[in-house]
């Protein structure tokens, strides 16, 4: 059998959620061809759908999302790389609160003990927030080594939230949290990931 | 003693010296509150730590003899089996960094005196569960216990409360918030009172005044048989404060009075942290103020009122932010307006919806008219479903939880946090209490107060607020212009004059 890249296609949904055909070719690092032919395939096999509509899209079945669950763990398990995953999924969780807090501190500023929007009028305070997003991904750096190196696909995520950043610092501001491939929703689908791949259910 | 100080009416010093937190304490005990015995390792020897990497030479020895004088205090022994006294370390820098440091509980629970506390409560049960709290808060912040020493674990504990002024997050926070790096924090040591200790026990947050509207309070809320970190974490559903009436009537009179007190020295609302244990209270922190800006304004001028502060005090007080937040529509409140639960603001903005318990069926939904995203907590799968919703409701998570910053990223009013609903997908219904709501019933929900209510009572702003009106007349009063004119920049003339 060839290596197929549908397993990769199917897991990327599992992670992303309902999306429409660029954004999964994106996110699975593949040409949207490919992973358009994959997707019908997996979509006979009755593991993915097509719902139509504004908030529609590809996304998982029920079966596909077992399948996934089936395939992760004989992936995991056939690399040996479940305490790696692990480990570096505890390294992840140190980090986690603190890419949470520079979200917040993008969106919101303490004044006088109270919560009030960031209307973006100070340059030396979102310069600051930039700054520590750099700062923070130079750490998460080591964290995606360690996965990639227990398990390749991860690779992927390193691309992305390098690909997040470099936008948001050539001034493309929305790529840090608010748009579909900012640094904060794909690192949202990396903590998805790191859950699924390791079979722990969302506190 | 050079680096400690009892948490004593006498003891003096400054914020930058004893941190922000061991100052309202000692307010607390000069004002006659209770306050649990204990003392304040000052941010100098944090200084010096994190200078040299290790504690001066004398501090090893003050700390014990620290203690000794807090056994004295309270009759107890640290560590032992008869009568053990344990005690909570906590950080306190002189600016409130929230969550960003260690904080270890129940400290001085050995095996020894574990055995000890179940002999004296007769309940083992109870200091099981302490000590499980210690050995879990002493893992996250020193690595676990090598010994079965309370004094090794409390030098080891002060120890790394000082280290964890530098942990990555909390540098981010300093860089953020504009805090020096050099300040160091103070390291407060307190003897335990136990939220858990039965149901006379449990812990809270009290306001003297309602922070949302800042209606005349006491407002907040509370956890029966709770230690106080389960009230902060935000991931129990906590009760309104005024259970504490019928349920625990001396505690909730005793707070009132306490709250009162605070206010007079302040001249200003404030808040506690408060824990009861058997049936008696104890204050944990005090800070004025804290107030949204509708709120801030409305004490403001009831303070006025109360004669507490003169009129050019209450102008002088609120700020243009202030004014601004005041403009927000927020839910209206009052005759038959039903609030079903409450949890925490994370996006503002009011919005009313059908109730969707899954991202599908709110993709779907939406199509017919605007719905509200019901969820335990939000994925990535959630996605499409948040992007369909007028507004987000989850029952956990904080403020700054993933579902939290994709709703803000979004500009959807949300409300997260709100540990009494229970969200059930097969049945398409949300139970909050008794009450069962299903699938498609309107709601509304407010995302900076984080009320939740029934139907859609409409929204209100603060041009129909009597409150911030009466404020800007007596601006006008003190800046002598009564010409007609924006709100801001009424405020603005009345400060120039100031």
């Amino acid at each position: 059998m060839t290596d197929s890249t549908r397993p990769a296609v199917l897991h990327v949904l599992r992670c992303i959620g309902v999306a429409e055909l660029p954004r999964v070719a994106d996110a699975a690092g593949l040409a949207t061809s490919q992973a358009e032919s994959d997707l019908i395939d997996l979509a006979v096999s009755g593991l993915v759908t097509r719902t139509a509509g504004e908030f529609g899209g590809w996304g998982l079945t029920e079966a596909g999302r077992a399948e996934d669950a089936r395939a992760t763990a004989g992936e995991v398990a056939a690399a040996g790389a479940r305490r790696a995953i692990a480990t570096a999924y505890e390294k992840f969780l140190v980090l986690n609160p603190e890419l949470l807090d520079l979200c917040s501190a993008w969106h919101v500023r303490a004044a006088n003990g109270t919560m009030v929007p960031n209307d973006h009028s100070d340059s030396g305070y979102d310069a600051r927030v930039r700054d520590r997003f750099v700062d923070l991904d130079r750490r998460a750096g080591a964290v995606c080594a360690e996965l990639s190196a227990a398990l390749p696909r991860f690779r992927r995520y390193r691309a992305r939230l390098t690909a997040a950043l470099d936008r948001a610092r050539s001034g493309r501001l929305e790529y840090l949290t608010d748009s579909v491939d900012s640094y904060h929703t794909v690192w949202f689908q990396l903590h998805e990931d790191l859950l699924a791949t390791l079979g722990i259910p969302r506190q | 003693m050079r680096y400690l100080h009892p948490l004593e009416g006498e003891t003096g010093g400054s914020a930058d010296l004893l941190g922000a937190k061991a100052c309202g304490l000692l307010t607390l005990r000069r004002l006659g509150l209770p306050v649990p015995p204990g003392f304040v390792v000052d941010t100098r020897a944090c200084r010096a730590f994190l200078r040299d990497g290790h504690l001066p030479d004398r501090f090893d020895a003050e700390l014990a003899t620290a203690v000794r004088h807090l056994e004295a205090a309270t009759g107890r022994r640290f560590g032992g089996r008869e009568l053990p006294l344990a005690v909570s370390v906590r950080s306190g820098a002189a600016v409130s960094m929230p969550g960003m440091m260690n904080t270890v509980l129940n400290l001085g629970l050995t095996t020894d005196a574990t055995a000890g506390l179940a002999a004296e409560t007769g309940d083992p049960a109870f200091a099981r569960e302490a000590r499980q709290r210690f050995l879990a808060g002493f893992a996250a912040a020193a690595g676990g216990a090598a010994d079965d020493d309370a004094m090794s674990h409390l030098r080891a504990t002060v120890r790394a409360v000082m280290s964890s002024w530098n942990t990555p997050r909390a540098v981010t926070y300093r860089e953020l918030h504009g805090i020096p790096h050099d300040l160091g924090t103070a390291v407060v040591v307190q003897t335990m009172v136990f939220g858990n200790r039965d149901r006379r026990s449990g812990s809270g947050v009290a306001f003297s005044r309602d922070p949302n509207t800042g209606e005349r309070g006491p407002y907040g809320d509370v956890l029966f048989g709770r230690q106080g970190e389960d009230v902060v974490s935000g991931e129990s559903a906590t009760e309104p404060l005024t259970e504490l009436t019928h349920r625990a009537p001396a505690v909730w009179d005793d707070l009132g009075a306490a709250l009162r007190r605070i206010e007079q020295h302040y001249s200003d609302a404030g808040h506690v942290e408060f824990t009861f244990e058997a049936g008696h209270l104890w204050l944990l922190q005090v800070r004025p103020g804290g107030l949204t800006g509708r709120a801030a304004i409305r004490v403001a001028v009831d303070l006025a009122d109360e004669r507490v502060i003169d009129r050019r005090t209450a102008v002088r007080r609120v700020t243009q932010r202030h004014l601004r937040h005041a403009g927000t529509p927020r839910l209206r409140a009052g005759e038959g307006v039903q609030v079903l639960a409450r949890g925490r603001g994370a996006g503002p903005g009011v919005a009313t919806g059908r109730i969707a318990v899954t991202a599908e069926r709110a993709a779907r939904m939406a199509s017919d008219g605007p719905v509200i995203l019901v969820r335990p907590t939000t994925s990535p799968l959630d996605m499409h479903g948040l992007a369909a919703a007028a507004g987000i409701l989850t029952s956990r998570g904080g403020p700054t939880s993933h579902a939290a910053v994709v709703a803000r990223a979004m500009n959807k009013p949300a409300v997260v946090g709100a540990a009494t609903l229970t969200i059930d997908a097969l049945a398409r219904s949300v139970r909050i209490g008794a009450r069962t709501l299903t699938e498609g019933t309107v709601i509304s929900l407010d995302g900076g107060s984080g009320e939740i209510v029934l139907g859609d009572p409409g929204t209100v702003t603060a041009t129909t607020d009597e409150h911030v009106d009466r404020l800007l007349s007596w601006a006008d009063e003190i800046s002598g212009d009564h010409s007609p004119r924006p709100a801001p920049q009424r405020l603005d003339d009345a400060h120039a004059h100031l």
